[in-house]
């Protein structure tokens, strides 16, 4: 059953199967505080603390200003969707029970673009670029939790 | 550049591509080498510098080249193994030419991809990479499900799509032209007709692209020789010049697939301005886009065609969608493009065939496929780097 967080965020199951570290990057001083925030329930980035843009991936020097300070700062995850694609031949076992499935690329709400799963929708149902969604927690089966996107409740198309 | 030496293809060698799922790399690269030797009338002793561009597990790394085809050099190099880097292979083999510290210069482009597990899959050589610190070359996730550079390619695809209004079957001029290109290609491997309805009929990979936009895993060994005019003129064939050369770009607003300006990957989202005519390789060559006889590009995807065009001042930034329609970019257009069938079609060979290509056609030894008229032939990626060759200077 879905339950929302403390943080906020709705956590779920993830549908598919297998394990998940054969699929994370190494663990990494700049990525530890994304990853230990989704396993609460919440979405966070690095946010620069000159510009104060928020960017995503982490990285020692803010791609829009040169900063080289930065903060993590906590991101509701609502967004649109910038762009989107759908796979029909499978490359990643985890994922094959979902097939076809929708990958989107998000533009966060005063944010960076990031992608991730559409989760939710049927097999046969198009997202459309500026369809809103929110940001969804999936608890893969070691314990893991990665970050997906769904529908927003008010969007009607 | 006018004050250092010119610099000219003098040699070129290939095996073709397919499979040869039996024999070494060493004997791959071997024969390519001895081709592009033979085909100079240079000796394998005149050989001071070796520039490589895929290194293991795919290619042999520069060592190996050097030790089991008795290469004695006294400069090496050798690029990331991927495909994006060889205009930059050939690039500093001219500028190694040019600053005198080597003679004559072997560029290698040689490899494998028949012998690994589909690209994209778990199983497949590089697929770590999409775990870098970051994301994957192509914005690879795994973790999230978004694997292969077929994504990230179809993910710039859609929205380049949406934003110009473009109805993505349009996509099939490029796929069509570089099949019928490939047909009169007796080394390209994909050599049957195509129409445009057999393209709309080509099943999906990763909406919005087709099977047919994607291009064909094969093996393949090229070797391209090079040396300075005082040389070049006194040689077995017509010396090919590079007039103009620009680098591979990179930053946070480039990405392989799109243009600058998509917002794809870690790329900002702006209005793309590209500066066409005044790409410094136009300008160091003393050429504008309109001398260009033929363009050939890097096309893991028939979309980077587009792009490609776009970001080289062939049109502007959502016209090339329409640009390639009518047979423009055939063999008999205006414009042609990848007339050895390019990755599409003739093989996926990291841009060599199309070298072997272009250097053939400004000799005047590209047979059915031969350009009347030649005289100025383009490379070209998505990612900015560029090498203009002539048949004159």
């Amino acid at each position: 059953m879905p339950t929302r967080s403390e943080g906020g965020l709705q956590v779920r199951d993830f549908p598919g199967t297998g394990e998940l570290a054969a699929l994370l990057p190494p663990a990494a001083a700049e990525s530890a505080p994304f990853f230990a925030a989704l396993a609460e329930g919440r979405l966070v980035l690095q946010s620069c603390s000159a510009c104060e843009r928020m960017r995503s991936p982490a990285a020692p020097v803010c791609p829009y200003c040169g900063g080289e300070t930065a903060t993590w700062r906590e991101h509701a995850g609502d967004g649109v969707v910038h762009s989107w694609i759908r796979y029909r031949r499978s490359y990643l076992p985890q994922f094959e029970p979902l097939m076809p499935y929708v990958v989107v690329c998000v533009a966060l709400d005063h944010g960076p673009r990031i992608f991730g799963r559409l989760a939710g929708d049927g097999p046969d149902r198009d997202p459309y670029v500026g369809m809103p969604v929110e940001t969804v927690v999936e608890r893969w089966p070691g314990g893991e939790a990665v970050h997906a996107f769904t529908r927003a409740r008010e969007d009607e198309q | 550049m006018s004050a250092l030496p010119h610099v000219a293809v003098v040699g070129i060698g290939t095996i073709g591509c397919g499979t040869f799922a039996d024999e070494s790399l060493a004997s791959m690269t071997n024969r390519a080498v001895s081709a592009a030797l033979a085909d100079s009338g240079l000796r394998r002793g005149d050989v001071d510098g070796l520039f490589v561009h895929i290194g293991s597990p795919r290619g042999l790394d520069y060592d190996e080249i050097a030790l089991l085809l008795a290469l004695e050099v006294e400069l090496a190099l050798q690029t990331w193994s991927h495909g994006r880097f060889g205009a930059t292979v050939i690039g500093t083999a001219c500028m190694a030419l040019q600053c005198g510290l080597v003679d004559v210069a072997l560029c290698v482009g040689a490899f494998k991809s028949s012998a690994f597990s589909r690209i994209g899959t778990t199983a497949s050589v590089g697929f770590y990479e999409g775990m870098r610190e970051g994301a994957g070359p192509h914005a690879e996730t795994p973790y999230v499900g978004m694997a292969a550079p077929a994504a990230g390619a179809a993910m710039s695809t859609r929205r380049y799509l949406d934003t110009y209004g473009i109805d993505r079957e349009r996509l099939g001029a490029v796929a069509v032209a570089q099949r019928a290109a490939a047909a009169r290609n007796p080394l390209a491997v994909m050599r049957q007709p195509m129409t445009q309805e057999d393209y709309e009929r080509s099943r999906w990979v990763v909406e919005p692209l087709r099977l047919f936009d994607c291009s064909v895993p094969t093996d393949t060994a090229v070797a391209v020789l090079l040396t300075r005019e005082d040389r070049a003129r006194s040689l077995a064939q017509p010396p090919v010049w590079v007039i103009g050369f620009q680098g591979i770009h990179a930053g946070p607003n480039e990405f392989i697939f799109g243009q600058p300006g998509l917002g794809i990957n870690q790329a900002d989202v702006f209005d793309f301005a590209p500066k066409g005519a005044d790409e410094p390789v136009y300008r160091r060559a003393g050429v504008q886009p309109s001398d260009v006889g033929t363009l050939a590009c890097y096309d893991g995807f028939s979309p980077q065609v587009l792009w490609t065009l776009e970001r080289f001042g062939f049109c502007a930034p959502g016209e090339a969608a329409d640009f390639v329609q009518g047979g423009r970019i055939e063999l008999d257009g205006d414009l042609p493009v990848n007339t050895s069938g390019g990755h599409l079609s003739e093989g996926h060979s990291n841009g060599w065939g199309q070298t072997v290509e272009l250097v053939l056609q400004l000799r005047r030894q590209a047979g059915s496929r031969q350009i009347p008229d030649l005289h100025v032939a383009q490379w070209a990626t998505t990612l900015g780097d560029s090498i203009l060759y002539a048949d004159a200077i």
